[in-house]
């Protein structure tokens, strides 16, 4: 059945993919963020190129599977986290990029990866109320302070993924950054970790599962303090809600753009990978959203005011663990079934 | 067959002639075909890989079964869902009959406030409920406010917080079926009851409650079959708690690429949930009451009808529900009018702009236009062949029933993202991804067994003597369906396109996946983006859609009002 699709799809493929003007087709996430893009990225590209730009929403990993097994594929450039970068890898959704096609020398190191160029990097981190934490009093500022419910009441929340909760748990309970996956490797580590999230449970509010809700619950007062992103805590911030951000300690993540195996236009979709890897070009996003540059250059083109949103100064960098994406190839299963049973418990 | 079957059976017999319409088959066959290629195949095709993607192997299940935590999530999701249909059909009787014995401009009123909360996502839905329940949200304030409570009570982000949101959405789909059960409810019935010296409890227990059973249980097994499959609503008002399958098999699906796993999980929620159907037709057997129940009233529950203490008390109950339902649809405007691009209630400084917003982006207009053209496409096909199919089911053999019944219902069951992969893979070919017809496909796949249930359920009250003094007097089959059996099963066709409409008009799954950025529906497009923002504009568009939706109706309350 599968195999008799196929056969027709590629032959209709065929008929299809002929086509004449150079064209690229983008996909992400809508909202905002699309919009940023948009503007600093995909209209300058086309200006600068010839090369017209169609726009798509909701790359779902799944969905670019089920193209890659269709030879459906109608995506140049998708974009996504590492942990989706890492899981379409194992099933060969990506096509590798290597240096010929886009040159990655200048990007930070912790940001690089054969199968994808890193568009900015976004943090996790410590949001807090400051009307629970006002200035002048103390503040919650390390991942212990997080968990330190005598010094710093009141209810919290934290994702309900596995993913950036275990190593800020760790951290918080005294394993140093840069042991805390050789720590999260053995039995005894994992368990360490889970213990010390069980252990907050009951002064958490709720386990968040989509961005925007640790912001709600801190502009609500449902939460004092959250575990989230920095993107969102700002958006909060600058909508006035009483919420103000940790930068003592954060777990970084890149956000990649990659191209999908089979992909119609690989030609136009490397020249655009390349331009925005550029260091003039990366820097501009965070005008929009505050998404930090990946190559240490593009600092160049950002001024201190801006600088301060964003998560990957070469200062804030000193403490951050920046998140294993490959650590969690091979281990996410397990750990995340883990993590789902303990906060059932 | 059971002692209590074939005693049906017989007194069928007895009554009415064995007569048979060998039709029957050509009433159930679109409906079948339709399954069978847009929902048994892709689906099919995608469960397989529960068994490995080359040689045979079992891991998934042994997974499934050895790891304590999917045993207990199987089992939080039947009891939640147990849970919400039971109290779905204890707070739908007081309502249903404050229904059916109000005037009609109050009838009119009270339908619009069970069926308004389907018109906004469920996105919408779900927030307003947390702005309503948190703890210092408008209920806890409340409560607070008028000294009944000192400290905040914990209403969401646990089971109460499904309960709550779950049987919300849930609801209508007793409360019409029962409201339908009332209406062909022989007043006179209960009259007797109450001459003879019964009770409010008595009359509701030996009178109401029988006669109103076929309705019920309709309604309640759709509400079951449907939340087993539920995943947004528990992932965003329960804690954790309350995680329950349908969200691990989205989680397996989307986020971990891991289908094989994902079956596996899926194959088993579908074994219990037709075991539980088996033993459920078993017990209550649609068909049982099917035969069992009459005809049509001879004189309908009507306003006419003096209330007993019984009556009133529950009329205070119906209203009490009829808040609950209403309740978060009366903030949505409130917020849609804040300034602040972060909900909050009461909204700090008030504008227009997210209205403005929803006008002047002509991607909000194209899509509330495109999801409109989709619900049409499966509104229509589905009431024609649902209800072809529960008519021509009551006319084949009844062997075949039980089976047949348990196909058409599958469509509830299975989680919605298991169809869309299944789907993609089948419309690609025909290059009908990204348009609004392979949307359209999967859209009639999900509605069709909801008009099919109504319908048959309301082919209870159906007298089939009618159609044979009909076609006895001459008429042909199609004239006694259109002017006999149609006006009788009227309510359940309508309740059915209800169902169709809303279950096409909330659809953000097949969406995802089956249209792209020129073919997106309203709901499509509000999901984009929240897993970073709730853009305020979706609160407007809700807004909007509720606004138009009442403003429909009271003008057809008016027009209908002039008539003699």
């Amino acid at each position: 059945m599968r195999k008799m699709l196929l056969a027709a799809v590629a032959a209709a493929s065929l008929l299809t993919t002929a086509s004449v003007a150079e064209e690229m087709v983008f996909a992400s996430w809508g909202g905002t963020y699309q919009e940023a893009i948009r503007k600093v990225w995909l209209t300058p590209f086309s200006k600068e190129t010839g090369i017209s730009v169609e726009e798509d929403t909701e790359p779902e990993v799944a969905k670019i599977k089920a193209m890659v097994d269709t030879n459906s594929v109608t995506w140049d450039v998708v974009t996504g986290g590492g942990g989706t970068l890492m899981r379409g890898v194992n099933l060969g959704l990506f096509e590798k990029i290597t240096p010929d096609m886009v040159n990655q020398d200048h990007v930070i190191p912790g940001a690089r990866n054969d199968y994808g160029v890193p568009s900015e990097i976004f943090s996790s981190l410590i949001g807090f109320s400051t009307k629970a934490f006002p200035d002048g009093k103390p503040q919650p500022a390390t991942f212990a302070d997080f968990w330190n419910v005598e010094k710093f009441p009141g209810k919290r929340t934290l994702p309900d993924k596995a993913e950036t909760v275990l190593e800020a748990a760790l951290i918080a309970d005294g394993v140093e950054m840069g042991k805390v996956y050789e720590v999260l490797s053995t039995e005894e580590g994992l368990k360490r970790a889970l213990n010390k999230v069980r252990a907050l449970k009951p002064h958490v509010a709720a386990f968040w599962s989509s961005g925007a809700q640790p912001v709600q619950m801190l502009g609500s007062g449902e939460a004092v303090m959250a575990f989230g992103w920095n993107g969102r805590f700002q958006g909060g911030i600058d909508s006035n809600l009483p919420i103000k951000m940790s930068w003592e300690q954060q777990i970084p993540q890149v956000g990649f753009f990659m191209i999908p195996k089979g992909a119609p236009d690989k030609a136009a979709a490397v020249k655009f990978l390349n331009y925005v890897v550029k260091p003039e070009n990366n820097a501009k996003l965070s005008e929009f959203v505050a998404y930090g540059p990946v190559t240490e250059k593009a600092w160049a083109f950002i001024d201190a005011k801006r600088a301060e949103r964003l998560p990957s100064t070469a200062e804030r960098l000193k403490n951050a663990l920046f998140l294993d994406i490959s650590w969690w190839a091979k281990n996410g299963t397990k750990a995340s079934e883990a993590y789902t049973a303990m906060l059932k418990d | 067959m059971s002692e209590q079957g074939m005693s049906v059976t017989m007194r069928v017999g007895a009554e009415r002639r064995p007569f048979r319409i060998p039709g029957g088959w050509i009433g159930v066959l679109p409906f079948l075909i339709v399954l069978v290629f847009l929902f048994l195949i892709p689906v099919a095709t995608l469960l397989k890989s529960a068994f490995g993607d080359g040689a045979f192997t079992l891991e998934h299940f042994v997974r499934a079964v050895e790891v304590p935590v999917y045993r207990s999530v199987l089992l939080t999701t039947l009891t939640i869902s147990g849970t919400v249909a039971l109290l779905a059909v204890v707070m739908s009787y007081p309502l249903a009959y404050l229904m059916a014995t109000s005037r009609d401009t109050t009838r009119n009123i009270l339908l619009v406030v069970v069926l308004l909360p389907f018109w906004t996502s469920s996105l919408v839905r779900t927030t307003a409920w947390i702005i309503l329940l948190q703890s210092n949200g408008v209920l806890n304030q409340m409560l607070m406010g008028s000294g009944l409570t000192d400290a905040p009570i914990a209403f969401v982000y646990n089971l109460s917080g499904v309960l709550i949101g779950m049987t919300h959405v849930l609801m209508p789909f007793v409360v019409l079926p029962l409201y339908a059960s009332f209406r062909a409810l022989d007043v006179s019935t209960v009259r007797a009851a109450e001459s003879l010296g019964a009770g409010p409890v008595t009359t509701f227990r030996r009178i109401i409650l029988p006669l109103t059973a076929p309705g019920v249980v309709a309604g309640a097994m759709i509400v079951f079959m449907n939340a087993v499959g539920f995943y947004i609503t528990p992932a965003l008002m329960g804690g954790p708690g309350q995680t329950m399958i349908a969200q691990m098999i989205a989680n397996n699906i989307t986020r971990e690429l891991n289908w094989g796993f994902a079956a596996a999980l899926a194959i088993i929620l579908l074994a219990v949930a037709l075991g539980l159907f088996a033993l459920f037709q078993r017990i209550f057997g649609l068909e049982r009451l099917i035969s069992g129940s009459g005809g049509k009233s001879a004189e309908p529950f009507g306003t006419d009808h003096r209330r007993s203490p019984g009556g009133w008390v529950s009329v205070a109950l119906g209203l009490l529900v009829a808040a609950f339902l209403i309740a978060p649809i009366l903030i949505v405007f409130p917020m849609s009018l804040g300034s602040s691009s972060f909900l909050t209630f009461p909204p700090e400084s008030y504008s227009f702009q997210w209205y403005e917003n929803f006008f002047t982006a002509s991607k909000w207009m194209n899509a509330l236009t495109r999801s409109l053209q989709v619900a049409g496409i499966t509104v229509a096909v589905s009431l024609l062949i649902g209800t072809a199919a529960a008519v021509g089911l009551t006319r084949i053999d009844r062997r075949w029933r039980g089976l047949i019944e348990a196909v058409f219902i599958l469509p509830m069951i299975v989680p919605v993202i298991i169809l869309s992969i299944g789907l993609y893979y089948l419309l690609v070919p025909a290059g009908l991804v990204g348009t609004i017809w392979g949307l359209a496909l999967g859209h009639i796949v999900l509605a069709s067994p909801y008009v099919f249930i109504t319908v048959r359920a309301s082919l209870a009250s159906f007298d089939r003597n009618l159609e044979l003094a009909a076609q006895g007097l001459g008429a042909s089959w199609l004239t006694m369906f259109r002017r006999v059996m149609l006006p009788c099963i009227m309510p359940g066709v309508v309740g059915g396109a209800i169902f169709a409409f809303i279950t096409s008009f909330d659809d953000v799954v097949l969406a995802l996946f089956l249209t792209n950025v020129r073919s997106r529906t309203l709901p499509k497009l509000m999901y984009e983006g929240v897993a970073h923002e709730i853009d305020p504009t979706i609160i407007a568009a809700s807004g909007l859609i509720i606004i138009v939706t009442v403003l429909v109706l009271a003008a057809n309350l008016l027009i209908s009002r002039k008539k003699p």
